[in-house]
């Protein structure tokens, strides 16, 4: 240790020893709390209440493009606003003709599905939700939306966006909640082929814009253009819901099965509203009590 | 260097660099963003080593870690390791001229991105080449700006 009064002389080189011991134990506290978190994954209470202390963060992240949209809002004259109006009214007839249709449709459904004896309800409850951040690791798809504990968000539920499947809450904080896109590569989703209910799983490649369809047999009728929709099967993401489209079928020879690259439908890195899938209870019980993909697993 | 530091300026720029990490750069250049963070732990120590520390350090590094979803720890004990480094070297650093000092932020933060990678890869990440190595050379580019930044406003404040 250096003496107090040469401390006050060589104010510049103010410095004990050099913290060694120090170093040495924060190495031993994390190489603890990594294999803490990483192998047994005990640590999520203690993540998401600081994660929760961070909400300020993502708040003032998020603060930038919110401002845009408000300033953007600022300078819009009114014919631009009354064209918009008449836009999104003609839009809304329509949709609401379709939302007639499938009203009518949903029900029928329900009816035959009693008539089956089916506990199976056909309607899922959603929330809206907003993307605030994104993923600082290039390496990893994953959103972060300003809906939370709070908002009953819990680990595992869907999210879409309006084109169709965008991925899975992996983790909750009060406030923000972390979800993992499909399109990450240690993503799977159990998908089935609408034309015929051919069934496969769908992993995420590490590229937005594809994922690749695996283990389908070298006969099996698929072709370029089907839409792929969640199967349900798996317990985890709800049924029926598109997930992406094939873009291109390569048979070669000789393997048993064939390479499938697909189009993601939902828009993955332009989407700024989400929906939050909440699955009705009774069908929560109903599935598989071990979800059989799950991102655990694919890692 | 400087005689007085204002926390005050410290806590505003560990939370806009917070910030910075997470948004705010295009996300189709997400790879080459500067290791913010990094970059204030590394002025911090420098610029204070009576105050700021490996335990300082190493507790930034935690927050970055619940940010980036990374196993808790790993970020962590990257920080606390340019803040050892910066403590050992920072009375030659003082010396060097500015262009070798933004060498040495990017050997300091291409060691911590060294580590943090090592890490994440023991515990299962995939990764590709050395293309981690992007944030330790843009942050050494925009060190002089930085630097010269926050001894501005820490001149004013202190």
């Amino acid at each position: 240790m250096i003496p107090w009064e040469d401390l006050t002389i060589k104010t510049i080189f103010v410095q004990g020893p050099v913290p060694g011991f120090r170093l040495f134990l924060v190495i031993l506290v994390s190489a603890a709390l990594i294999a803490a978190d990483a192998r047994f994954e005990k640590l999520s209470l203690v993540r998401s209440s600081i994660a929760t202390g961070l909400a300020p963060v993502y708040w003032l992240g998020n603060a930038p493009s919110r401002f845009g949209d408000w300033f953007g809002g600022l300078f819009v004259s009114r014919d631009d606003l009354q064209q918009e109006n008449e836009e999104l009214k003609t839009r809304m007839l329509i949709l609401e003709r379709r939302a007639l249709k499938y009203a009518a449709l949903a029900s029928e459904n329900n009816e035959l599905r009693r008539l089956l004896n089916s506990a199976e309800v056909l309607d899922d409850r959603v929330i809206v939700g907003e993307v605030v951040g994104i993923s600082p690791d290039p390496y990893s798809h994953e959103i972060i939306i300003n809906k939370g504990q709070s908002d009953g968000v819990t680990v595992g539920q869907a999210v879409l966006d309006a084109e169709g499947l965008m991925g899975q809450v992996v983790q909750t904080s009060q406030f923000t909640s972390r979800v993992l896109l499909v399109s990450d590569s240690s993503h799977a989703v159990p998908v089935e082929v609408i034309r015929n209910g051919l069934r496969a799983i769908l992993l995420g490649s590490g590229e937005t814009d594809e994922l690749d369809l695996v283990y389908v047999p070298d006969t099996a009728d698929i072709r370029e253009g089907d839409i792929l929709v969640s199967s349900g099967l798996g317990g985890r993401f709800p049924r029926g819901y598109p997930v992406a489209e094939i873009s291109e079928i390569t048979k070669e020879s000789g393997e048993p099965f064939v390479t499938i690259r697909t189009t993601p439908k939902a828009r993955l890195n332009q989407s700024r509203m989400v929906l939050v899938v909440f699955q009705p209870e009774s069908r929560r019980e109903d599935s598989v009590p071990e979800p059989l993909i799950t991102d655990e697993e694919a890692r | 260097m400087l005689s007085v530091i204002s926390y005050p300026l410290f806590a505003i720029s560990v939370i806009f660099s917070l910030v910075l990490s997470i948004s705010l750069f295009p996300a189709d250049w997400f790879e080459f963003r500067p290791e913010w963070l990094g970059l204030l732990v590394f002025y911090w120590t420098f610029r204070a080593p009576a105050q700021f520390g490996v335990i300082m350090a190493w507790c930034l590094g935690l927050l970055l870690d619940i940010l980036e979803s990374t196993p808790l720890g790993v970020n962590a004990m990257g920080m606390a390791l340019i803040a050892f480094l910066v403590l050992t070297i920072h009375q030659r650093l003082r010396m060097y001229p500015l262009p070798q000092q933004c060498l040495m932020v990017f050997l300091l933060l291409g060691i911590n991105q060294m580590l943090v990678h090592f890490v994440k890869q023991l515990v299962g990440a995939e990764s590709s080449g050395f293309s981690y190595l992007w944030p330790a050379l843009t942050s050494a580019l925009v060190w002089p700006l930085i630097s010269s930044v926050l001894d501005h406003i820490n001149r004013k404040l202190g």
